[in-house]
């Protein structure tokens, strides 16, 4: 089968990605900024006292972002630059003419600048939502124990969450990593906590009988989606943010798990083998019947829906053990994203093009549009499970 | 036009007979918003006793001998039914309650290694109270992958891994 107008859509669609976009040129009627998919950035060393340390964190952002490309000045459309000093930024973005397309001031200690500017510059040139500001965390045995831990998602900042000296595992982190889920055994069953990372506040909120696991917190922050063995068989609840007023969505012979939210909180993807093996199936969060996700593999577990709605991230049966699928929702193909040993839990990120997973006892990022691939937590122990704030 | 219509009037009796039971059974459950005609399984646990840990000093672990499961199954082996037995015997003629903790190998993914050692525990629970136990005296946890009864990759370790341990409360 021959495709005869094939080059005139590829023509057609590159005349359209250049076309300037009426909508934004509007917005600003004095600077039109190209929007598209890979924009070829040059960045200047940072000057000030803090600028070669800021420099090195923002070049592995804009790296690791997918979105842009850092070439030379003749290459590049814009050129970065800025200064650092006394933990704060000043950043700026001019394009080939001069103009300033981007210039603000950021603090908060630099590297915590350094990814809010990063951030910024992804979403003024490209119109995406960066990664560089959000947090992963995991799950370590660095201290004998399996404990929460909490980092950058470039693994700086690595802070121990926990000390339960337990069994502290399947981490939950809400939006803006304000407050993170996780399944705990210090009472001798599997409970579920919740932790308020700002104030450090811990609640034990679900302590039914049986077992309290997989606790996801919805994008809008306001609900649990959790698999509970209280009424005699692992099903899948909603409960408020609290774990209170616990609503039963499934009734099966088999087991629900890992749940994981929509974007718009209101629809639940979870494994179950009801049908025999492991399967994905996506329910309203208000109930009814659940959909099964065909996709080809006979074992899938631990999902993860992209914060655009458009995809979903899970494990299968493959490799050394378990790798990295990922299933189009719209166009339905399902293909896998890791190499190598055996990757587990994925996570997307608020990209929606970078899946974390952990292999070796690290955590790494995937960016599934390139197929790159970043070790961005290592050295922390035995790290596994990676949760990454929307 | 006979036939049509008997199996019509069947599945109003029918349907009537489920609406009757389902709402005689949820009353006293959490507002279920599933859909109907799925399957009933399984019997509520009872209130969690605060302060009794499977891992704790007050829990036997050794008692009993552990129920063992086949490959990512979590039916209770005809091979293992003279231990569920055992217990049952014990507990008929013995106050004491129990926690049945269920256990994995490690060639799954955690969380659903996690719920897999769930179910694997509530089968030994359902088998006891088939065996006339009262599902009120029998608590479960599940462990998943983590606590291997034995270290490494071999099928013989996997295969001492896929248990249920059944801990007396003392």
């Amino acid at each position: 089968m021959r495709f005869p107008l094939l080059p005139f859509a590829v023509a057609a669609l590159v005349a359209v990605h250049f076309l300037p976009d009426p909508v934004s040129a509007q917005e600003t009627p004095t600077i039109t900024i190209k929007k598209g998919n890979s924009v070829t950035v040059a960045l200047d060393p940072l000057t000030g006292g803090d600028g070669p340390g800021a420099t090195k964190i923002l070049q592995n952002d804009l790296e690791i972002s997918g979105w842009l490309q850092v070439g030379s000045p003749a290459q590049a459309g814009y050129t970065i630059r800025g200064t650092a000093s006394g933990g704060s930024v000043t950043g700026w973005v001019v394009d080939r003419g001069g103009r300033e397309v981007l210039r603000a001031n950021y603090s908060g200690g630099t590297r915590s600048a350094v990814h809010q500017f990063a951030d910024e510059i992804v979403e003024t040139l490209t119109g995406n939502r960066g990664i560089a500001t959000s947090k992963i965390a995991f799950i370590s045995n660095k201290t004998g124990r399996k404990e929460v831990y909490l980092a950058d998602y470039d693994g700086a900042n690595v802070i121990q969450l926990t000390r339960d000296n337990a069994i502290s595992v399947s981490p939950s982190l809400g939006p803006d990593a304000r407050k993170l889920a996780y399944t705990g055994y210090q009472s001798g069953y599997a409970d579920v906590y919740l932790i308020d990372i700002p104030s450090g506040a811990r609640n034990r909120i679900l302590k039914y009988p049986g077992t309290n696991t997989g606790a996801a917190i919805s994008p809008n922050g306001g609900r649990i989606a959790v698999s509970l063995s209280k009424d005699g068989n692992p099903e899948l609840y909603v409960t408020s943010i609290n774990g209170g007023g616990a609503k039963r969505l499934t009734r099966t012979r088999g087991v629900e798990a890992s749940p994981t939210w929509s974007p718009g909180s209101d629809a639940i993807i979870y494994t179950s083998d009801n049908g025999g093996t492991p399967q994905l199936y996506r329910i309203s969060a208000s109930g009814g019947s659940p959909t099964l996700i065909s996709t080809g593999h006979s074992y899938n577990t631990e999902p993860s829906w992209s914060p655009d709605g458009r995809r979903v991230a899970f494990n299968v049966k493959g490799g050394s053990g378990f790798q990295v699928a990922i299933k189009d929702l719209t166009g339905g193909s399902t293909s896998i994203a890791s190499t190598g040993g055996s990757a587990e839990n994925p996570a997307f990120g608020p990209s929606s093009r970078h899946v974390a997973y952990s292999m070796g006892g690290s955590i790494w990022i995937v960016d599934i549009f390139t197929g790159k691939r970043f070790q961005v937590i290592s050295g922390v122990g035995n790290a596994t499970q990676p949760t990454w704030s929307l | 036009m006979f036939f049509p219509f008997k199996t019509l009037f069947q599945s109003l009796i029918a349907a009537a007979l489920v609406l009757v039971l389902y709402t005689g059974c949820e009353t006293t459950q959490d507002e279920f918003v599933g859909v109907d005609g799925d399957f009933v399984t399984g019997s509520p646990l009872p209130e969690r006793r605060e302060g009794v840990s499977f891992m704790g000093g007050g829990v036997n672990r050794n008692q009993f001998a552990p129920v063992y499961f086949s490959y990512n199954s979590f039916e209770v082996p005809g091979s293992e039914d003279g231990k569920i037995v055992t217990v049952a015997e014990f507990m008929k003629s013995s106050p004491n309650d129990i926690i049945v903790a269920g256990f994995t190998d490690a060639r799954g993914t955690e969380e659903y290694n996690r719920v897999l050692g769930e179910r694997r525990a509530l089968a030994v629970r359902d088998a006891l109270i088939m065996k006339g136990i009262s599902g009120s005296r029998i608590q479960t946890v599940s462990f998943g992958e983590e606590l291997p009864a034995a270290s490494g990759s071999s099928e013989s370790a996997y295969s001492q891994n896929r248990r249920a341990e059944i801990g007396l409360i003392q």
